[in-house]
C-alpha cells in the first residue's frame, strides 16, 4: 500500500511544481514515508519473533 | 478553459487523489496497528497458557517423584528399592520446558517493549500527523479551486 501511495505522490509531483509542493514533500511526505517504513519493518521483525516463539514452544 | 485553468484542474484532481489515498492509507494502517497489537496479546496469552500447563505437569511429576522416593525409602529395607530414575527424568524434562517457555516469555516482553515505541510513534502519525497532512492538502485544494473559479470568471 505504501508503494501505491508513493506512486500516487510521484504522479502528483509531476503536476504540482510550486514551493508548496517542496514544502509538502519535506515536511509531510518524507517524514510520513520514513515513519511508515520504520514501523512496518519493526512490525515485521516483531511478528517474526512471535511466530518463532509459538513454534519453539510447541512440545 | 485556458491553459492555466486546465493546469489548475489537473493539479486539483491529482491532489484530491493523493488526499483520498492518504485517507485510505490511514484507515488501513490503523487496522495493521491493531492486528500487530492483537498478535502480541495472543502470543503472550498462548505462552502463559503453555507455561501454566507445564507448571501443573511439573507439580504432578514432582509429586510422583516424591512418592516414588518415599516408596523407595520404605522398600530399602527389603533390599529391592524402587527405581525412581524415570520420575526424576520426567521432573527434569518438565522443568527444562517450563524454563524454555519462560525465556521466550521474557524475549517476547523485551520485543514488545521495543516495538511499543515504534508502534506509539506510528499511532501518533496516524492519529495526529496524517490528518494534519490531509487537512493541509484540503486547504491547498480549496485554494486552487478558488483560483480556478477566478480563472473561469475572468476568462
Amino acid at each position: 500500500m505504501l508503494q501505491v501511495i508513493d506512486s500516487i505522490w510521484q504522479k502528483t509531483q509531476r503536476c504540482w511544481l510550486d514551493d508548496m509542493a517542496d514544502h509538502f514533500d519535506r515536511n509531510h511526505w518524507t517524514p510520513l514515508l520514513a515513519e511508515s517504513r520504520s514501523y512496518l519493518r519493526a512490525l515485521g521483525e516483531c511478528l517474526e519473533l512471535l511466530s518463532t516463539a509459538e513454534r519453539d514452544t510447541e512440545f | 478553459m485556458t491553459a492555466v485553468a486546465e493546469q489548475i484542474h489537473a493539479d486539483i484532481d491529482a491532489l484530491k487523489e493523493l488526499r483520498d489515498a492518504l485517507t485510505r492509507f490511514r484507515h488501513a494502517q490503523r487496522e495493521v496497528v491493531e492486528r500487530g497489537d492483537d498478535e502480541i496479546r495472543a502470543t503472550r496469552a498462548s505462552l502463559e497458557a503453555k507455561a501454566g500447563q507445564w507448571r501443573s505437569l511439573l507439580a504432578r511429576r514432582e509429586a510422583d517423584f516424591a512418592a516414588c522416593q518415599l516408596a523407595a525409602a520404605a522398600e530399602a529395607a527389603t533390599g529391592r528399592p524402587a527405581d525412581c530414575s524415570a520420575e526424576e527424568s520426567a521432573v527434569r524434562e518438565a522443568q527444562e520446558r517450563l524454563d524454555h517457555i519462560r525465556r521466550w516469555q521474557q524475549r517476547v516482553e523485551d520485543e514488545a517493549g521495543a516495538f511499543a515505541s515504534a508502534s506509539g510513534r506510528f499511532r501518533d502519525l496516524l492519529d495526529r500527523d496524517l490528518p494534519r497532512t490531509e487537512n493541509h492538502l484540503l486547504a491547498v485544494i480549496t485554494g486552487l479551486e478558488a483560483a480556478r473559479g477566478l480563472q473561469v470568471a475572468g476568462s
